[in-house]
């Protein structure tokens, strides 16, 4: 019921054509008797009785009515097309609208599959509903109601009689009804299962290749496939198990027309005549009736299918913006960490992470591998939110930013770097659509990319794959670079960028680097030594704390960890014969 | 070949056929039996079906006149008989169906996506996932109805057609010529609907597809999206993509539901036809009986032709996908497997390039001339300028690609002559980008050997640095992870997916920036493991940090896919020439001084 209030909130803006629609499926279930009528007319009075001149009228009735009812049922089917079409359209906006306030942490937990396995086949499911399963149903029962007024009309015992087994029917049907929800539920988890495995093989398919691992990975498949099978052959057994019953049960109507009806006629108190007339309106009690078991399965499946679209619907997003944009002073303290603390479920990530950056600093983070440098950055965009303290940016809590406003200031080249299946030009232009061209070049020279953009055969044309495969791990970082140059932010956030350019190119970078950035924060996280030894500031993380912090100089003055890596990443070198000649 | 993204509609090549259909039978004919064996079900059920009305005639015309209850009772017990028959029939339908339909599309599912496997990499790279995966499950899905219900009504709707024909006929000849008249107009109808149907479903399909690739990148890329403020722009692609999908469904609802109507007005302007001859020929060689006999068997006429019209329907709209289904699984991998290539048996790791020519397309040359030899055991580290040609050097060892020119020899042998997987199976690569499964960290490095113990899984992680980590988090090697491993790290997936190629235990060894992500300190441990790991391995490695690559027995400087220097840190250095100046880049500027 409760997927059913949902949908018709969903129906409500359209609930005038949803009703002139229903009006219609009515009109054209009365037309529905026209036709037979007609027919029994004919052999009455045309064939038997011999007014051969009634023919001419009758049979442009019957045509006539054809041609209405199957226009209008046309009319109506289409005004349901286009009805669902509309609900599922702005349903589809709404999910995609929702997927994007959704914050990382929901795509940490959710696999991909799944989000399409509902972007895709249970929204279709919800389409068959609204665009089929609605009408049919009120078809259907108008027939049925139809029928049995008129029944009830020429006869009321018999009509009753016949009415006897719809509690047998009601209990069937609501025993189908219960028993073949899970089963519904069952296919379409499995269905996300499905798509998730070949889903993961499809991004991994370098993985794969790279171990030659395809047979596992079919055997992997195959396992879903069959269960996919298995949970369709477990839902057909219910179905099985049911509709039969029902289509006899529907069968049953007709035998107890006949015996009580016979027995009537015989005992006096029903004519013939009126038998016979019962007797050509029973389809219009059988049909229904049989078509009942089909239409539970329909709105099971789509109740099945309901949830989880609804469910993707109303999970809130963790992190909220405030709604209003509002004025802010430039700070010269662009960004402060007020002892904030962090983790994840699994345990802490980071604590008691204190420091300010001034406009036009540059702040270095350096430390081992999951020490929580990325977190910090995840912070600061506020991918995820604090558990503890505070991070200011412009003297105002992140909090209290409108999110976009806050992350329009920034840009972020994130360590894994994303870029979609589109042209060059599209990916640099990604945070600033409108940019001009030359712009766009302007951006990719500064981040020493237009090289060998240059150098390709389509040059900024060129369509890279998704992820940016047919890109080395150096071009990507950099287009990604430009990408985010191109936003012109004033808090630029650089996360490993330059781990895969190699050292000349990325001397050049921090050259240009260091003359744009004159009045602008920003963060570099790098492992490089080289790359964070003229920051204002370096933090040096470990274990989700910062352990030693200072300028170059001050840190290598202390001999702690900075000292340490810087030893072991230059001294060794400074030991070859090499080293008095490299002036 | 130029790369597909999602606003642009994927051409299909092959025109429509009867070839498709033909290959769907391939499919069906395991299930022969079966599906002989519903049609016989079917034809008792409505051979038990047709008793109804026949009965409802006995009891009217005899058994109530006769005031017999006796006899009324009797007629019900057999119509009951019959209704009991016809439900058991009905059952095993279901089931019949719901198993062969299910069987059929869960071997169509398993061949596309055995095939997809075979693949190779430049497959994946020109368009995107979402088209494929979209492919796969949800194109496959579609055909389900059609080939279950759809196969087997049609069955017995031709049979129940020709019963009836023939039942007509016998009654009268020129009657059912007449009727016959009406179909020339029914097929012309026909064909009009389907040619522009057929077109509708294409555009679907495309429409379809593009908007599932759009939403599956629009996920993937969602971190990228949200911390460039970009929802905006995207809501605006995806309203166009999506109203392109709307529009396109309706257009083909438009043509596909015009179907039904004009089979009914056809067939009641038939009927009305027979209603005027047949009255005019009343005396004239027809009878009432037998003219009202024959209404009865028009009528029932169409029921069985709108569902075959309905199946044709069905087909059309199948067919949108079925093309797309078997387009895919006509794809020829780039790397073909060489069918009667060898085994290649356990290697020692001896690589040689001879002068070895790359290309990704015609127009870009990629590697020049390439000659190279690594003795079992030896360590060699590639250098050079992003997008030199590294990795694509490496890539072809595995064959990933192969190369344009040249050969490339593995003890002695051709790799073209030898079979993918025992090639591939000697090789441990860690490639660039690492890539996590969803499952367990366990699972996930155990992918390099499935029968791998949990200790040498643990082993592994030892070697590689990655122990100490993966026993901090909460649930240690049985934490779950996930597809891009977002909880993790880059340095940590690194450093997982370093583990999975050293379980691997191959002969050959590819770390391509294995360690880019890594800091210092974890490296230098981890190089301490690895020396004793690279032993009696051949291994290749690109870096960037000399650090690195400096203790590899060879350097190779690679420039603009060419070879450009070749020899020991030490000789190089006194080269003075690119590798030399590379060293000096690492050097701190300030430390020159």
């Amino acid at each position: 019921m409760h997927s059913l209030r949902w949908i018709w909130g969903n129906m409500r803006p359209y609930r005038k054509r949803l009703a002139l629609g229903l009006l219609l499926v009515l009109a054209v279930a009365g037309m529905n008797l026209i036709n037979p009528y007609v027919a029994g007319k004919i052999v009455d009075r045309v064939i038997y009785g011999h007014q051969n001149g009634l023919l001419w009228q009758l049979l442009v009735i019957m045509i006539g009515s054809t041609l209405i009812r199957t226009g209008v049922r046309y009319g109506y089917q289409m005004l349901f097309e286009n009805l669902s079409q509309n609900v599922i359209f702005s349903m589809r906006e709404k999910l995609y609208d929702h997927l994007n306030q959704l914050e990382p942490g929901f795509y940490d937990r959710t696999k991909t599959g799944d989000i399409m396995a509902r972007m895709t086949s249970d929204l279709e499911a919800v389409r068959h509903f609204t665009a089929w399963t609605i009408y049919m149903v009120v078809e259907n029962l108008s027939i049925l109601l139809f029928a049995l007024c008129f029944m009830f009309y020429i006869h009321p015992p018999l009509a009753m009689a016949m009415l006897a087994v719809t509690p047998i029917i009601g209990f069937f049907a609501y025993r189908l009804t219960k028993d073949v929800r899970p089963t519904f539920s069952a296919i379409r988890n499995q269905f996300a299962r499905l798509n998730s495995v070949v889903q993961e093989n499809i991004s991994g398919n370098r993985v794969v290749k790279a171990f030659a691992k395809e047979e596992y990975e079919i055997e992997k498949f195959s396992a879903e496939n069959k269960a996919f099978k298995e949970k369709n052959l477990m839902s057909s057994r219910v179905w099985g198990k049911y509709l039969p019953i029902l289509d006899s049960l529907a069968g049953v109507l007709t035998v107890i027309m006949t015996f009580a009806g016979g027995i009537m006629v015989i005992r006096g108190s029903l004519s013939i005549g009126e038998l016979v007339t019962f007797n050509s309106l029973i389809w219009a009690l059988n049909n229904p009736m049989r078509l009942a078991g089909w239409l539970i399965n329909d709105i099971q499946r789509f109740i099945a299918s309901a949830e989880k679209v609804e469910e993707l619907l109303v999970t809130e997003p963790q992190i909220k913006s405030i709604i209003d944009e509002r004025e802010v002073q430039t700070s010269t303290t662009i960004l402060e960490f007020d002892h904030v603390d962090f983790s994840y479920e699994d345990g802490p990530v980071l604590c008691d992470i204190t420091f300010e950056a001034h406009a036009g600093q540059t702040i270095g983070i350096i430390g081992p591998t999951g020490a929580g440098k990325s977190t910090l950055v995840n912070l600061l965009g506020r991918f995820y939110e604090v558990d503890d303290g505070e991070i200011r940016v412009d003297g105002i809590n992140i909090k209290d930013w409108n999110i976009h406003q806050l992350r329009e200031k920034m840009a972020m080249v994130m360590q894994d770097i994303f870029l979609f299946s589109d042209t060059i030009e599209g990916n640099i232009a990604y945070g600033n659509p409108d940019a001009p061209m030359e712009a766009v070049y302007a951006a990719a020279k500064q981040a020493e990319a237009s090289r060998f953009i240059e150098s390709l055969p389509d040059g900024y044309d060129t369509v890279v794959g998704e992820r940016g495969v047919g890109l080395s791990g150096g071009q990507k970082q950099r287009i990604a670079l430009a990408r985010a140059l191109l936003r012109d932010p004033s808090l630029l956030i650089l996360d490993d960028t330059t781990s895969s350019v190699d050292m000349e190119t990325e001397f050049k970078i921090q050259e240009t680097l260091r003359s744009i950035l004159k009045d602008k924060t920003c963060f570099i996280i790098a492992h490089r030594i080289s790359s964070v030894k003229d920051a204002d500031l370096i933090l040096v993380m470990h274990e989700g704390c910062i352990i030693e912090r200072g300028k170059h100089a001050d840190l290598m003055e202390r001999k702690g960890y900075y000292w340490h890596v810087y030893n072991n990443q230059l001294g060794n070198f400074e030991r070859t014969p090499l080293g008095e000649e490299v002036i | 070949m130029a790369r597909n993204t999602f606003d642009v509609d994927e051409e299909l090549e092959t025109p429509f056929n009867l070839k498709h259909l033909k290959r769907l039978t391939v499919y069906v004919r395991p299930y022969k039996k079966k599906m002989m064996l519903t049609v016989l079900i079917m034809l008792i059920a409505s051979g038990a079906n047709l008793i109804g009305p026949f009965i409802i005639k006995h009891a009217i015309d005899q058994e109530i006149p006769d005031k017999s209850i006796s006899g009324l009772m009797l007629l019900s017990g057999i119509f009951l008989a019959a209704l009991v028959l016809s439900g058991i029939c009905m059952k095993w339908r279901i089931r019949m169906m719901a198993e062969i339909g299910q069987s059929i599309i869960q071997n169509i599912r398993k061949d596309l996506f055995s095939h997809l496997q075979s693949l190779s990499f430049s497959f994946y790279d020109s368009r995107p996932h979402g088209k494929i995966l979209v492919r796969v499950v949800n194109y496959v899905n579609s055909l389900s109805d059609l080939l279950s219900n759809g196969l087997i009504q049609l069955i017995t709707d031709l049979f129940s057609l020709a019963v009836i024909f023939g039942f007509m006929l016998a009654i009268d000849v020129k009657l059912t010529l007449l009727t016959m008249g009406g179909f020339p107009v029914l097929a012309t109808v026909i064909f009009f609907i389907k040619t522009a149907q057929r077109k509708a479903w294409q555009t679907l399909s495309n429409k379809q597809s593009n908007m599932n690739a759009y939403i599956h990148e629009s996920i993937s890329g969602m971190k990228v999206t949200q911390a460039f403020t970009r929802e905006q722009e995207n809501k605006r692609i995806f309203h166009r993509v999506s109203t392109g999908y709307k529009q396109s469904w309706l257009k083909a609802m438009y043509v596909q539901f015009l179907l039904w109507p004009s089979i009914e007005n056809i067939s009641v302007l038939t009927v009305s036809v027979i209603y005027v001859f047949g009255i005019a020929w009343i005396g004239h060689g027809v009878t009432v009986g037998a003219l009202i006999a024959f209404i009865g068997y028009i009528w029932m006429f169409w029921t069985p032709l709108a569902n075959i019209g309905n199946f044709y329907n069905a087909i059309i709209n199948a067919m949108a996908y079925l093309e797309r289904i078997f387009e895919m699984m006509d794809e020829q991998p780039a790397v073909k497997d060489n069918p009667d290539g060898k085994v290649l048996k356990t290697i020692k790791g001896k690589v040689e390039f001879e002068s070895v020519d790359f290309g990704y397309g015609e127009k870009e040359q990629v590697l020049k001339n390439i000659q190279l030899k690594a003795e079992p055991g030896e360590t060699i580290a590639l250098v050079g300028a992003t997008g030199s040609g590294k990795t694509t050097i490496v890539s072809l060892i595995s064959r990933f690609y192969d190369c344009t020119q040249g050969k490339i020899k593995i003890d002695g042998t051709d790799i073209q002559g030898v079979t993918l997987p025992s090639l591939r199976k000697q090789m441990g690569v860690m490639l660039q980008d690492p890539f996590i499964f969803s499952g367990t960290i366990m699972e996930n490095i155990r992918y390099g050997r499935l029968d791998a113990t949990d200790e040498e899984v643990i082993e592994a992680a030892r070697a590689v640095q990655a122990h100490e980590f993966i026993s901090g988090l909460q649930h240690g090697y049985y934490t779950e992870v996930n597809e891009r491993g977002t909880r993790l790290s880059t340095g940590q997936r690194q450093l997982i997916s370093f583990a999975r190629a050293l379980l691997a235990d191959p002969k050959i060894l590819i770390l391509d920036e294995a360690t880019s992500s890594i800091d210092t300190e974890t490296e230098l441990a981890l190089q301490k493991g690895l020396e004793r790991l690279l032993a009696g391995r051949t291994s290749f490695v690109i870096a960037h940090r000399l650090s690195t690559i400096q203790n590899a027995d060879r350097i190779l400087y690679i420039d603009d896919g060419r070879i450009v220097e070749e020899g020991t840190h030490e000789e190089l250095i006194e080269k003075k020439g690119w590798y030399w100046k590379l060293c000096n880049a690492q050097r701190l500027p300030s430390e020159a001084g």
